[in-house]
């Protein structure tokens, strides 16, 4: 698995994609797509992965990325 | 505005590719070593669709020249945001990526899809469009210029793409292939 921005959360992040890989092949693509037991690491890993974000200067860009991208919900987010 | 688009297939199943490509960028890849960071921002599933939405910040070492790191300042590293959404029903992967860093001088907006192919069994379509446009105040002549280098810098780094994402399903299948035959074993005995 790819390595995280900041050295400090590869563990939990790893741990993470781990869960989420799992999840995906296993439950999701087999239609059990509610199910959520990553959500314990995941939130682990984005704390971590947000504070390093604000202390590399970057938090403010991606931010505004994530803003500008949310019309691409309309487009994708539905069903075809 | 320049446009760079790109087809092929991969001989495996939709399946494995939509799982594969979570790790497209990992060690097993040796064509994307300039990827140093995949970090996921946010992930959740859509309750009406089941449709799986994903937003990650990818970040790369690119190989700038000197006079370019001198010219706009900056470093080497960039970054790049990705979102994604994955339709399990319809079996379509889609993925839309800009550039953040050096967004006001260039702006890269990829479309990457993957849907099961209609001409070959148990093999996925991939399909790659770039729109990329040069923003730089300046003569046309200037950033027709930059769009070109840009749309050849694309399409050498869509091929080293295509083959580091070959090995990395080669890799999948193999690994997933051991983990049954382990787990099968491990049921037996």
């Amino acid at each position: 698995m790819a390595a995280s921005i900041a050295p400090e959360c590869n563990d939990i992040k790893e741990k993470y994609d781990t869960c989420f890989l799992k999840w995906y092949s296993e439950k999701y693509l087999r239609g059990k797509t509610s199910s959520n037991e990553c959500e314990d690491l995941f939130s682990k890993y984005k704390t971590c992965l947000n504070r390093a974000l604000k202390e590399k200067g970057i938090e403010g860009m991606v931010e505004e990325a994530r803003r500008n991208n949310r019309e691409s919900d309309t487009d994708f987010l539905r069903k075809e | 505005m320049k446009v760079f688009s790109s087809n092929c297939i991969f001989d495996y199943s939709w399946n494995e590719v939509s799982t594969a490509n979570w790790r497209k960028y990992c060690p097993w890849n040796d064509k994307s070593t300039h990827v140093v960071g995949v970090d996921t921002l946010s992930r959740s599933v859509d309750p009406a669709t089941g449709i799986l939405r994903t937003e990650r910040l990818i970040t790369c070492d690119q190989s700038v020249p000197q006079w370019v790191l001198s010219l706009f300042g900056g470093s080497a590293t960039s970054h790049v945001y990705e979102i994604s959404y994955v339709d399990p029903i319809a079996k379509k992967v889609t993925m839309c990526s800009s550039n953040l860093t050096w967004s006001n001088v260039l702006n890269v907006q990829e479309t990457v899809i993957y849907r099961p192919s209609l001409s070959k069994a148990n093999s996925t379509d991939f399909n790659q469009e770039a729109k990329i446009t040069a923003l730089c105040g300046g003569w046309q002549k200037i950033k027709n210029k930059v769009e070109e280098a840009s749309v050849e810098r694309f399409s050498q780094n869509a091929k080293r793409g295509r083959e580091g994402f070959e090995a990395v399903l080669e890799m999948s299948r193999r690994v997933f292939g051991e983990q049954r035959e382990h787990e099968k074993r491990q049921l037996q005995s």
